[in-house]
């Protein structure tokens, strides 16, 4: 009964907030064209469906003060197959990240790769490659 | 031991009063999925090895946008372009950004997710990831399409086998149900969709849909094109529970320190932003 009473609660404050359920989308808003390189710290890592999302906060242009952005990704399922766990990246770990923006210059991007500074290790996303059955 | 007990004493007076009102009535008796003998799991294994986990060719789909064109009526094609056209300049409509299924046929047709399928007696089940409601249901038992079925996001699905094929006919869709070929361009099919499909191995581990969609209100004749799906056997493979409205939120508390969902900060096209951005 209690965690009935606090479902409903949680559902009125969704309901006040007006929040709009948007996620599983194209990725056509992000600039392919426009390739950018930051040196970032990871805020946050959420693995969840249908896309993943890393936030860091990194200078998008050398000089500038550092912002937070958030990155997007395919799904758990997808990049568990390419190497990926929910334990990839953790909130403190510095990364050379590779993006590509958003087209409206809000701050959020497609992540393209990413480098583990402190132990080299890369991380892509490219499912691509793996267009073809019997994969190890 | 308890509940199962006192759920079986609740399901069998609920069986005794409904047993007795059909008599008094004088209905028929229910039609009854019968329970499964021993001859009905041994057929199980002389179907074709659809075991392990499938991945789409999602190349192969985007070449058959060119290779297979949809036979649009012009008012939908003109739709479509305008479609295309945002979706090239960089504003693309989102069609499932609502996280509503995907449906069919477009589960079918634009799927990025892996796929697996279950045969049981009488039916084969097809389960995807990324999206809690994948899910469809293939009676082989026989059966026919309910005369009005209600309409559903996947339809209402029978299949037999024809050799190694499975033959699936499904009706019953919403109309609401889009005919995508990408995230961001489709259209409703308006209503009165038959899909008829005929899935086997095209080879050891490539698997092939072959389509017949007939959607009256949106094209010109039946749309025929087919999809490729990859086996694979490695465990990483396994399909992982996929729950698509869980990327609008992210992990948080409340005041009482319970672990709770926030809602994510996020723009109109679905894309998640840093919170206050």
């Amino acid at each position: 009964m209690m965690k009935l009473k606090f479902l409903k609660s949680v559902s009125v404050l969704g309901a006040l907030l007006a929040i709009p359920a948007y996620a599983h989308h194209s990725f056509a808003m992000f600039d392919f064209n426009n390739t950018l390189t930051i040196k970032a710290t990871v805020k946050e890592f959420r693995w969840t469906n249908p896309h993943v999302v890393l936030l860091v906060e990194g200078s998008a242009k050398p000089g500038t003060a550092p912002e937070v952005w958030s990155m997007e990704l395919t799904s758990p399922g997808n990049l568990t197959r390419v190497g990926w766990s929910r334990r990839s990246f953790k909130p403190g770990d510095h990364i050379e990240l590779e993006f590509n923006p958003l087209r409206d210059g809000k701050h959020g991007g497609a992540f393209r790769k990413a480098t583990l500074l402190e132990t080299g290790q890369v991380l892509s996303s490219n499912l691509r490659d793996a267009e073809k059955p019997g994969l190890k | 031991m308890r509940r199962p007990i006192r759920e079986c004493l609740i399901a069998m007076s609920f069986a005794v009063a409904a047993g007795g009102a059909a008599a008094a009535a004088g209905t028929q008796e229910p039609v009854i999925n019968p329970p499964p003998q021993a001859g009905d799991w041994a057929a199980l294994a002389k179907l074709p090895d659809w075991s392990g986990v499938w991945t789409p060719n999602m190349s192969d789909q985007d070449a058959r946008i060119k290779t297979d064109p949809i036979p649009w009526k012009p008012a939908a094609a003109a739709q479509i372009a305008r479609l295309i056209a945002a979706e090239e300049a960089g504003d693309p409509k989102g069609l499932f950004v609502n996280c509503l299924p995907e449906s069919m046929p477009s589960w079918m047709l634009i799927t990025h997710n892996a796929l697996e399928f279950l045969f049981t007696p009488g039916r084969v089940t097809i389960l995807g990831e990324s999206d809690g409601n994948r899910l469809r249901r293939i009676y082989t038992d026989g059966r026919p399409h309910p005369a009005d079925p209600d309409p559903s996001f996947h339809g209402h699905s029978i299949g037999h086998w024809e050799g190694q094929t499975l033959v699936v006919d499904t009706v019953g869709i919403l109309p609401e149900t889009y005919i995508a070929f990408s995230e961001a361009v489709g259209l409703p099919n308006n209503g009165d969709m038959h899909i008829v499909e005929r899935i086997h191995l095209a080879g050891s581990d490539t698997l092939r849909d072959d389509l017949e969609i007939t959607a009256p209100h949106v094209f010109t004749r039946t749309w025929k094109t087919s999809r490729i799906l990859y086996r694979q056997r490695a465990r990483k493979y396994d399909i992982v529970e996929g729950v698509c409205l869980q990327g609008s939120y992210s992990e948080g508390a409340d005041a009482e320190g319970n672990a709770v969902f926030v809602p994510a900060t996020q723009t109109e096209g679905g894309n998640i932003l840093p919170a206050g951005k």
